[in-house]
C-alpha cells in the first residue's frame, strides 16, 4: 500500500514534466517579457481573421500566400539583442528541437551568422518549422504551426533565391 | 572430559546418548533474567518514535496538488496585433526574413560550387 501510494506521487511529480514538455509558446512565454526581447504572436483566431481578408490571394510579389497562411495555427517570433538572454534562449531552442523529431532544412554559417532551419511533418503537411538565426549578438527565433501544405510552403521559402 | 579425536570416533547413538546423560545444567535465574530482557527490549521498542502514518498520504497530496498547479490550463500569450491586415503584414514580413535567410544558404552552396569548378576546369585543360 505504501509503495502504490509513493509510485503515485513520484508519477504525479513527473507528469507535468511529461505533459509540458517544451514547444514554440512555451519559449515564447519564458522570453517575451524579457529586457531587450521584441516579440510578436498570431495567435489560430488571428490567422482565422487573416484569412477572410478578401485580397489575401496574392501580396505584392506576386506569391499566393493564402494556402499556408490559412494553414497556420500559431507564429511565435522573438528577436533578442540581450546576451544571457541569447544564450538560454539557444540552448532551450536545441533542446525543444531535439525533443520534437524535427529535421534540419538547412544550416547556413558565413561571417558569425548562423541560420538554422528545422521542420516536423511528413510528405505533405508541415506541422511546424522553426528557424534559429543567430547574427553577432542578435538572436531570432521563429517558430510556425498548423498544418502546412508542404510544397505550397517550400515554394513560398524559396521563391527569392530564384 | 574426551578429547576432539576421541569425540570424532564415536558414533552418532553414542553421542546422543552422551547427550542425553551429561546435559548441561541451566544457570540459576537464566529464565528470569531472560524475562526481564525481554521486557526491556519491549519498552524501548515503544519508546522509539514510529514514522507517522500519515506522510505518505500528505506527499501524495502535496504532489498532486503540484500536479494540479501545473497542469492547469494557463493562459496563451496576448495577440500582438488587433487589426487582421497589420498582423498579416507582419506573417509576409516573417516569409521575406526565412527566404532572404535560405537565400543566404543558397548563396554560400553557389559559391561553393564555383570554386569546386576551378580544379575540375585545371583537370580538364591538362587532359587537352
Amino acid at each position: 500500500m505504501k509503495r502504490t501510494i509513493i509510485l503515485i506521487a513520484v508519477i504525479l511529480l513527473f507528469f507535468p514534466f511529461i505533459c509540458f514538455a517544451q514547444s514554440g509558446k512555451s519559449i515564447y512565454q519564458k522570453y517575451s517579457d524579457a529586457d531587450n526581447v521584441s516579440a510578436v504572436y498570431i495567435s489560430p483566431a488571428m490567422f482565422r481573421l487573416i484569412g477572410k481578408i478578401p485580397d489575401l490571394e496574392f501580396n505584392e510579389s506576386g506569391l499566393n500566400l493564402a494556402p499556408v497562411i490559412r494553414s497556420l495555427s500559431g507564429m511565435y517570433i522573438l528577436n533578442s539583442e540581450n546576451p544571457s538572454i541569447n544564450a538560454s534562449l539557444g540552448g532551450e531552442v536545441d533542446r525543444f528541437i531535439q525533443g520534437g523529431r524535427y529535421e534540419l532544412l538547412m544550416e547556413a554559417k558565413d561571417d558569425g551568422e548562423v541560420v538554422r532551419m528545422y521542420t516536423v511533418g511528413d510528405s505533405k503537411t508541415i506541422n511546424s518549422f522553426v528557424m534559429l538565426a543567430v547574427d553577432g549578438g542578435e538572436m531570432t527565433f521563429v517558430c510556425l504551426e498548423g498544418q502546412m501544405p508542404r510544397d505550397e510552403t517550400e515554394r513560398l521559402i524559396a521563391e527569392s533565391v530564384k | 572430559m574426551k578429547t576432539l579425536e576421541e569425540i570424532e570416533q564415536l558414533s552418532i547413538e553414542e553421542l546422543e546418548g552422551l547427550a542425553v546423560r551429561e546435559a548441561a545444567p541451566v544457570p540459576d535465574g537464566l529464565q528470569e533474567r531472560l524475562r526481564q530482557t525481554l521486557a526491556a527490549r519491549e519498552i524501548a521498542e515503544a519508546a522509539r518514535p514510529r514514522p507517522a502514518r500519515w506522510i505518505p498520504y500528505a506527499s501524495l497530496a502535496v504532489a498532486a496538488a503540484a500536479a494540479a498547479v501545473i497542469a492547469l490550463p494557463q493562459r496563451g500569450p496576448k495577440d500582438t496585433f488587433d487589426d487582421p491586415r497589420l498582423a498579416y503584414a507582419e506573417v509576409e514580413k516573417v516569409f521575406r526574413t526565412i527566404s532572404d535567410k535560405m537565400n543566404d544558404g543558397v548563396t554560400l552552396v553557389r559559391e561553393a560550387e564555383a570554386s569546386a569548378e576551378i580544379p575540375q576546369n585545371i583537370l580538364n585543360k591538362s587532359k587537352k
